[in-house]
């Protein structure tokens, strides 16, 4: 992975010291809350309805063992003993106090870490694929190009007080894990007919309020014009987005109101003047970055461990784990391991101290000492051998961490909503709760099958309901808490948004509905058809009638 | 006397929906920061409002809005001392780009430091336009936005009278490295790598 020179270095702890020095005038009363505010945002700092919540970036989701560490010794010294991974890869705290933020930052710098640009309306962490690098499905390896772009969209002078937050994905495999459709910039590596490496271009998708599907707004850049092309989409941005109403502030608004074309002309026009300038890569710049991201030292080996085999006849759990939360690497022998963070009763996400050194602990002695963290809320130890498959489940089992339901009902996507955020309308942890009750025998769950579940507990969307194959949101009527159900939602590359049941259903009866939708899958599923299939070829109009059926 | 002629800009161009309160009570700050010294202020930033004509103008150095100029441009190139013009954040740098080489000071009025907008119309009038002229960033500019500001082209800074210029000179030396260029002929870190290599 990518280890920061004494640039990288410099500015980060530099960084850590023009926040201590803004505290401190703070305290003093140089400061005022009001000023401080807007730049404690852009230090991943918020004010919750509790205490203060820390965001640290983990850019595009890829962390080692030691930073691991770090972190668990951050929520052990500063904070209640956990963690809470978010959609965006990085890690919050929800109880940080302001006077030790400065230090969690100092200490974040020594294992080349930071919060940097987390919050506010700036360029925010890059996101990317959790399986970049592994997956088999992959074309080009995004994270040299995600790092590339972060260094340059860190501490960016012009783009620091933009009229809305600003979010970039990348993707490079075939099937997109990083939803770059509903970024503000979506970028997909691919390459041209002349086999030269490039991106394709979305411009404008986003959840929040208003959900929009990013717009192609180049076929194909070569990589080379990546930084002036994104920066020529800033500078548009920033010169023409609304500042009036923030919730019409996003680019997806500017790019709406102006249209494509229109948009694409602006952003062209402006390309025209930066493209042949300082900002051009050079093949070199691609070579040095992409040294940081090697294979590791695999060893030769074939798929089809028989020790692992005999283990998956013999126990039940074991298979389960196996089959939901291991996925097929691209080097034979080896396979991608999903750490489950939705233990049953547990807030989606939520990982303890203990937890996080334990997973240190395995991916130093199975993974090559590296750990990912999806936008599922959920880890990845990248590199594990087959032979060592049996070992790895059985320590994360004692850490309650082999709950085996990737990918199903119970491994929802959810905001922390009521419970500790100041935005939200409705709780989201007691509804993920209500759902895993419903669903404790996991036989049910595992002929369900692939069900992407994703709540959120208000409009700001955080927990992509939008795009969730079943999507709840929670909305407050009149002091109380009701919840908008939507299906049919896909954040891959089919992007789809989801299509909204009827009214809203009250709290207690949000775990029935989805138990009503599934029951429609199962009875009405062809073959080998997912949740999402079957909705596709029969529409809203059966789960409409069975829920509301028994609602009325 | 405001002839037809001269508000015919003002009629036809969007206003600035505000200014800051520095320009509304024509407040002259008592200081200001150029090229990072402590200076005695001298001007003085005047109001748009939909009769005002150069002849109306102060007999002292004063900053004049971006429409005042376009309709009086030889008025007031004939008055005594600089020629200092007003870029609120809704006008656009292009408007200013024939007429710069008769102007000393740009003056970008921000009415909340957190619109960003005139960040770019800094970066545009440095780079693009080749202005080399003083860029004067004024309003609600404190201490901790000097940094970025310095490095899109501002090269002058009027405080709020409650900010102590004194400590918010620390803010030009917080950064001792950059990762991207701007107006500051800053190169982009990858650059600096390859020239390693």
């Amino acid at each position: 992975m990518y280890t920061y020179d004494s640039v990288d270095k410099t500015i980060v702890k530099e960084r850590v010291a023009q926040f201590r020095d803004q505290v401190q005038r703070h305290l003093d009363g140089e400061l005022t809350a009001a000023d401080l505010q807007p730049l404690r945002l852009r230090n991943g700092l918020y004010m919750q309805i509790h205490a203060h919540m820390l965001r640290v970036s983990i850019p595009y989701g890829l962390i080692n063992a030691e930073q691991m560490r770090k972190l668990a010794h951050i929520a052990r010294k500063y904070d209640k003993g956990y963690g809470h991974f978010t959609t965006r890869q990085n890690i919050q705290y929800n109880w940080p106090e302001l006077i030790d933020v400065p230090d969690i930052l100092d200490e974040l710098a020594d294992v080349e870490m930071h919060a940097i640009q987390t919050s506010g309306n700036c360029i925010r962490n890059i996101s990317s694929d959790q399986y970049a690098g592994v997956a088999t499905d992959e074309i080009i390896d995004p994270r040299p190009y995600c790092e590339i772009i972060r260094q340059w969209s860190t501490l960016h002078p012009e783009f620091y007080w933009l009229p809305r937050k600003f979010k970039i994905a990348v993707t490079g495999a075939t099937e997109d894990r990083a939803a770059v459709q509903f970024h503000d910039i979506g970028l997909e590596v691919v390459h041209n007919e002349s086999a030269e490496i490039g991106f394709r271009v979305y411009v404008g998708g986003g959840l929040g309020r208003t959900p929009v599907i990013g717009k192609v707004i180049k076929e194909f850049l070569p990589r080379d014009d990546i930084l002036s092309y994104c920066e020529a989409i800033l500078r548009v941005y920033n010169l023409h987005g609304r500042r009036d109403n923030k919730y019409k502030a996003r680019i997806k608004i500017l790019v709406n109101a102006m249209g494509i074309e229109s948009f694409r002309d602006e952003v062209e026009s402006e390309w025209a003047h930066i493209k042949e300038g300082e900002l051009k890569l050079h093949d070199v710049d691609f070579e040095t970055m992409s040294a940081f991201f090697p294979s590791p030292a695999y060893e030769e080996l074939s798929d089809g461990d028989e020790r692992v085999n005999k283990w998956r006849q013999l126990d039940s759990r074991f298979k389960n784990w196996f089959d939901n939360n291991t996925v097929q690497h691209k080097q034979p022998g080896y396979r991608i391991v999903n750490i489950s963070l939705k233990e049953h009763g547990v807030a989606p996400g939520d990982i303890t101290d203990e937890q996080m050194d334990a997973v240190a602990d395995i991916a130093d002695k199975y993974s090559f000492g590296e750990i990912r963290s999806t936008h599922e809320q959920n880890l990845v130890l990248a590199d594990v051998r087959e032979q060592d498959l049996l070992d790895v489940w059985k320590a994360l089992d004692t850490q309650r961490l082999a709950t085996a339901n990737i990918g199903s009902v119970n491994d929802m996507i959810c905001c922390p909503g009521l419970d500790f955020c100041s935005l939200a309308n409705a709780s989201s942890i007691s509804i993920a709760k209500q759902i895993n009750d419903k669903f404790t025998d996991f036989n049910e769950l595992y002929d369900i099958g692939e069900v992407k579940l994703k709540m959120s507990g208000c409009m700001n969307a955080c927990g992509h309901h939008h795009v969730g194959h079943i999507g709840i949101l929670g909305v407050d009527k009149k002091g109380v808490e009701w919840y908008q159900l939507t299906v049919g939602g896909d954040a891959s590359n089919k992007a789809e948004l989801g299509t909204r049941l009827g009214p809203a259903i009250a709290k207690e009866k949000v775990g029935d509905a989805v138990s009503d939708i599934l029951h429609v899958y199962r009875d009405q599923r062809e073959g080998e058809e997912r949740l999402l299939d079957t909705f596709r070829r029969i529409g809203v109009e059966p789960f409409k009638e069975r829920v509301y059926a028994e609602i009325n | 006397m405001a002839s037809d002629k001269s508000i015919a800009n003002r009629s036809k161009k969007v206003r600035p929906k505000a200014t800051p309160s520095r320009i509304q009570e024509n407040i002259a700050s008592k200081q200001a920061i150029v090229d990072r010294e402590i200076i005695e202020n001298e001007i003085v930033h005047i109001a748009e409002t939909q009769d005002l004509v150069a002849a109306d103008l102060p007999n002292h150095q004063v900053s004049v809005p971006l429409n005042l100029w376009l309709d009086e441009k030889k008025q007031i190139k004939d008055r005594a001392g600089k020629v200092a013009v007003q870029l609120a954040v809704d006008e656009m740098p292009e408007d200013l780009v024939d007429d710069l080489a008769e102007i000393d000071i740009v003056v970008l009025p921000f009415v909340n430091h957190v619109d960003g907008q005139a960040y770019s119309h800094a970066y545009k009038l440095r780079t693009r336009f080749g202005f080399k002229g003083e860029i004067r960033a004024i309003g609600d500019v404190k201490f901790d936005q000097l940094s970025f500001l310095t490095r899109v082209g501002c090269n002058a800074f009027e405080l709020p009278d409650t900010e102590n210029l004194e400590t918010a000179l620390r803010a030009f030396n917080e950064f001792s490295d950059v990762y991207q260029p701007s107006a500051d002929g800053a190169n982009l870190i990858f650059s600096r790598r390859r020239a390693l290599h």
